[in-house]
């Protein structure tokens, strides 16, 4: 892929650099045949007939209530394949950026970006956008793809499993905003993966506060816990809330979830930018 | 109104602190310095000078402790200030998984360059640099001389007003050195200024008009190379020179230096090479060769060196 093909402007350039530097390093073809083995899993396991199996096993009878109970089963079937693609997705990814921020701040390649007539934030900004492209056409490829066999396979199309399209790719672009941070202070590719699989974590750990918060005995405890829980992204909660969404779950709580998350990730990459800027190279 | 430098700096200074023990390092001290439009200006010091940090402070790569930089009348901090400036990097770092082709596309297009321009471009310039048949191949398969020439297409090929070159021949071979001042040696009359910071003094003294000379940080001497090197004298060699003569050569005025197979003496004037002759000769020594010198821009900087400012 040559730039010259197209009318690229710096801030394409630097996306389009981003991916041929993930297929250079095998990042790009690791995603996606990771991405293509999980749907090949997909492809075996439905050999076996679901329909045939579902009404087997839940001994549905041919009523009525047959066909929404099969809809039923399908659509929670969505929902957990959703949640195993969205773990396997966002985990991928934050392995598959981890080395992309570093490698441009190498000594004599980022002197002669800075050089250029870009700003430090376009710079940054233009290797996020292109992680992020990377990315983001891995899960829609992925979460297409096996939207495809499942419906082709069922005959029930749920247009709410492509949810886990967005929600997948909000929440790496949230986790990769910790990454370009950790990427930009310390260069280090493996404390950018360590940081950003421990928030995904500490997330989970955190959501557990309706429970947690009963055991704790201080107010202050649990004061600090709940601080933690709004402060770090919701990883978790908005993967609850996807699988809810698929299953039209009039409960799903997904808009604190999703403002909170965007709120850490603007703040995390607004730092990352400004240490950018001030840095010596 | 149109600049009358290329580069302005006004007691631009860079000091870095370690993280933890705060101890500081003065990198560049309250250097002020202008290069005309249009000249080729060399910058020399021993490694550690602050060259590079200079040339980066120059760059907004690294923000000066204080003062300032101006290029053609802009503050070097503002990027558009940076658009008509080429720059090859030392010990630079291009991606390898890129062709030479797309290389200089990826960079005149961070340069502000259109496609379709680029594309016009790209086949000229590597061909200027001579690399028109590598142009599909990526370049980890380069040589470092190529790579030093495709390095010098990416800094020329968006056409800069300002061309700043960090040791542009730093291990490259000879051919490859001669390469590299044909192409500087082409942009002569086009009207761009050349900022070449190099510790290869000849290279300088054959290609540029102006040079500063840096040492720890600081300016120790600048000007016109062609007054800087203009004093002139006599250089004899000889060979079978006794040491008991060499004080009287010293006595003489002469600047004694030993050769492989003999001495070589540095006079001012004939009368001076006349005596030290004779005295070689007294002493049995045999005269190979009596030339005219001038004073060579090593000498002029290994005495800024010694002293912190030119004899």
């Amino acid at each position: 892929m040559e730039l010259s093909t197209g009318r690229a402007s710096a801030l394409g350039a630097l996306i389009a650099d981003t991916f041929l530097e993930a297929r250079a390093r095998w990042l790009f073809w690791g995603l996606f045949g990771l991405s293509t083995l999980l749907i090949c899993i997909f492809l075996f396991v439905l050999k076996i007939d679901v329909v045939a199996g579902a009404i087997t096993l839940m001994g549905i009878q041919s009523t009525t209530k047959q066909v929404f109970d099969i809809q039923r089963f399908v659509n929670t079937s969505y929902s957990w394949v959703s949640i195993v693609l969205y773990i396997w997705g966002t985990l991928l990814a934050v392995f598959a950026s981890a080395g992309l921020v570093p490698s441009v701040l190498e000594a004599g390649r980022i002197s002669l970006l800075l050089s250029k007539p870009l700003t430090r934030t376009r710079l940054l900004l233009g290797r996020y956008l292109g992680n992020l492209s990377v990315v983001a056409l891995n899960h829609i490829y992925l979460i297409c793809s096996v939207w495809l066999i499942i419906g082709v396979k069922t005959k029930i199309w749920e247009p709410r499993f492509l949810l886990a399209i967005p929600i997948s790719i909000f929440i790496f672009a949230v986790l990769l905003c910790v990454v370009v941070l950790i990427g930009v202070i310390s260069e280090s590719a493996a404390l950018s993966v360590m940081i950003a699989v421990a928030l995904m974590l500490i997330s989970t750990i955190l959501a557990q506060y309706e429970n947690v918060v009963k055991l704790l005995s201080s107010e202050w405890s649990r004061q600090l816990w709940m601080a933690f829980y709004w402060l770090i992204p919701k990883v978790y909660d908005l993967g609850v809330a996807m699988k809810q969404l698929i299953l039209y779950d009039r409960q799903a709580n997904w808009i604190a979830p999703l403002w909170t998350s965007a709120a850490f990730g603007i703040v995390v990459l607004s730092t990352a930018v400004m240490v950018f800027r001030r840095r010596d190279f | 109104m149109a600049a009358d430098y290329a580069i302005q700096t006004d007691g631009i200074e860079k000091i870095y602190r370690s993280r933890f023990r705060g101890r500081e390092i003065r990198a560049v001290s309250n250097l002020s310095l202008n290069v005309p439009v249009g000249s080729k200006f060399g910058l020399l010091g021993p490694n550690g000078a602050g060259k590079t940090t200079f040339v980066k402070m120059l760059l907004s790569v690294v923000t000066p402790t204080a003062g300032r930089a101006v290029l053609f009348g802009k503050d070097a901090r503002d990027p558009e200030a940076r658009r008509p400036v080429g720059y090859l990097p030392e010990n630079h770092r291009f991606p390898t998984y890129l062709t030479g082709r797309g290389m200089l596309d990826f960079y005149a297009a961070l340069s502000g360059l259109a496609a379709s321009e680029r594309k016009k471009r790209i086949p000229e310039y590597l061909e200027l640099v001579g690399l028109s048949n590598w142009g599909e191949i990526r370049i980890k398969k380069y040589s470092k001389g190529m790579l030093q020439r495709l390095g010098l297409a990416q800094a020329l090929i968006h056409k800069p007003k300002l061309l700043v070159l960090d040791e542009p021949t730093d291990g490259v071979d000879p051919v490859g050195r001669r390469e590299i001042r044909d192409i500087l040696n082409g942009l002569t009359g086009t009207g761009v200024t050349v900022f070449i910071n190099s510790h290869l003094l000849s290279e300088v003294e054959a290609f540029c008009q102006y040079v500063a000379i840096l040492r720890q940080g600081e300016l120790v001497l600048e000007g016109k190379v062609s007054s800087l090197v203009a004093e002139r004298g006599v250089r004899v060699r000889a060979t079978d020179v006794p040491d008991t003569a060499l004080a009287e050569i010293r006595r003489l005025g002469g600047t004694i230096s030993p050769l492989p197979d003999g001495v070589q003496v540095q006079v001012v004037t004939r009368q001076e090479a006349n005596a030290v002759i004779d005295a070689i000769r007294a002493a049995g020594g045999m005269i190979e060769s009596v030339a005219a010198s001038s004073s060579s821009l090593e000498d002029v900087f290994i005495r800024a060196m010694e002293t912190g400012k030119a004899a």
